[in-house]
């Protein structure tokens, strides 16, 4: 009886070692995890670039929204730049488009966006509250939410490849 | 795909910095040493390891600045790790809680401690009680008279009935 109960508590604790090494080897490190899809946006109200008005989520209530998250030190952001511009064009009718720049400055970015164009809203997060509300990890970051003002996922990455894009917005706009 | 790799890896090694910001306004002493506290306990999301208290990364100090935010909002500590939590989950806290799931992650090396001492007792005992107190006395070893054998020793038997002859 003495020798069953050994073994099963060596079989428990061997179970439980492998369980939460595989959990752990199953996981990148450098990933941070992202527990903001399906709940609610939160609000912001910050100012537009072009003219220094405010502008809130909260105006676009009952719209699909395309957030993205970036600055202008940020390589990959301007790799996004044109897809971005081509889909805000494209897409124009069926979704938001809003750009917020955080963690650089507010000329840095009005420079940029004089020399490399912009076709939709940019607001800027002077003190980044918006982007710590929003549980961003890194830049570039966009953000999908849907007619409800629910947040469906995020893309950490670079658009690259103006298909990927189609692919997200389409799930907020279904 | 190995292409969109190259590209990828251009435009990231092109990556800069975010320009420097200064320190957010600190609150009184009292409340600064909290936040401060608070900070120790709070992972910094855009670095390996480090809380936002220690890290010098402009979005730590951003993250800092709203738990000064909510301080001043009256917020009680766990009101302000859950804000964190429920953006990056338990990812974001320095140490898991000891409370929930993550308790067992607290209770599990003494849980593996106590019962390897356990082990190691209960074998010592078991192993104490085994041995005999005392060793036994050798068993008495009879020399053998001069001139006398066994009787049932052949050679001996042969030996003897050669001679006799």
């Amino acid at each position: 009886m003495k020798r069953q109960l050994a073994v099963a508590g060596s079989l428990a604790i061997i179970i439980f070692v492998v369980y939460v090494m595989a959990k752990g080897f199953g996981t990148n490190p450098h990933e941070v995890p992202f527990l903001l899809a399906g709940k609610k946006a939160p609000n912001f109200t910050i100012k537009r670039l072009d003219n220094d008005t405010k502008v809130s989520l909260s105006d676009f209530a009952g719209r699909p929204i395309v957030i993205n998250f970036w600055a202008t030190w940020c390589g990959p952001c301007k790799l996004e730049h044109p897809v971005l511009d081509w889909a805000a064009k494209q897409y124009a009718d069926r979704a938001v488009f809003l750009g917020v720049v955080f963690e650089d400055t507010e000329e840095n970015t009005k420079r940029f966006l004089a020399e490399n164009g912009w076709s939709f809203v940019q607001l800027y997060d002077p003190k980044s509250t918006v982007a710590v509300d929003y549980g961003v990890s890194g830049v570039p970051e966009t953000y999908f939410i849907d007619k409800q003002g629910i947040i469906v996922g995020k893309y950490a990455f670079p658009f690259t490849d103006p298909r990927e894009f189609t692919t997200r917005l389409a799930q907020i706009t279904r | 795909m190995i292409l969109r790799t190259l590209v990828l890896s251009l435009a990231l090694a092109q990556e800069g910095y975010a320009p420097p910001r200064p320190v957010g306004d600190l609150l009184d002493g009292q409340r600064e040493l909290r936040v401060q506290k608070l900070g120790k306990q709070l992972r910094c999301a855009v670095c390996q390891g480090v809380s936002i208290a220690d890290s010098p990364a402009s979005m730590a100090r951003a993250q800092l600045d709203k738990v000064r935010e909510l301080v001043v909002e009256g917020r009680s500590d766990d009101e302000i790790y859950d804000y964190f939590v429920d953006r990056y989950g338990e990812w974001a806290l320095m140490e898991p809680r000891k409370s929930g799931v993550t308790l067992g992650l607290w209770l599990f090396p003494i849980l593996l401690l106590v019962s390897g001492l356990i082990i190691i007792v209960s074998s010592a005992r078991k192993g104490a009680s085994g041995l005999p107190t005392e060793l036994p006395a050798p068993a008495a070893v009879k020399e053998p008279e001069a001139g006398s054998a066994p009787p049932d020793d052949p050679f001996l038997a042969q030996v003897r009935a050669d001679l006799e002859k």
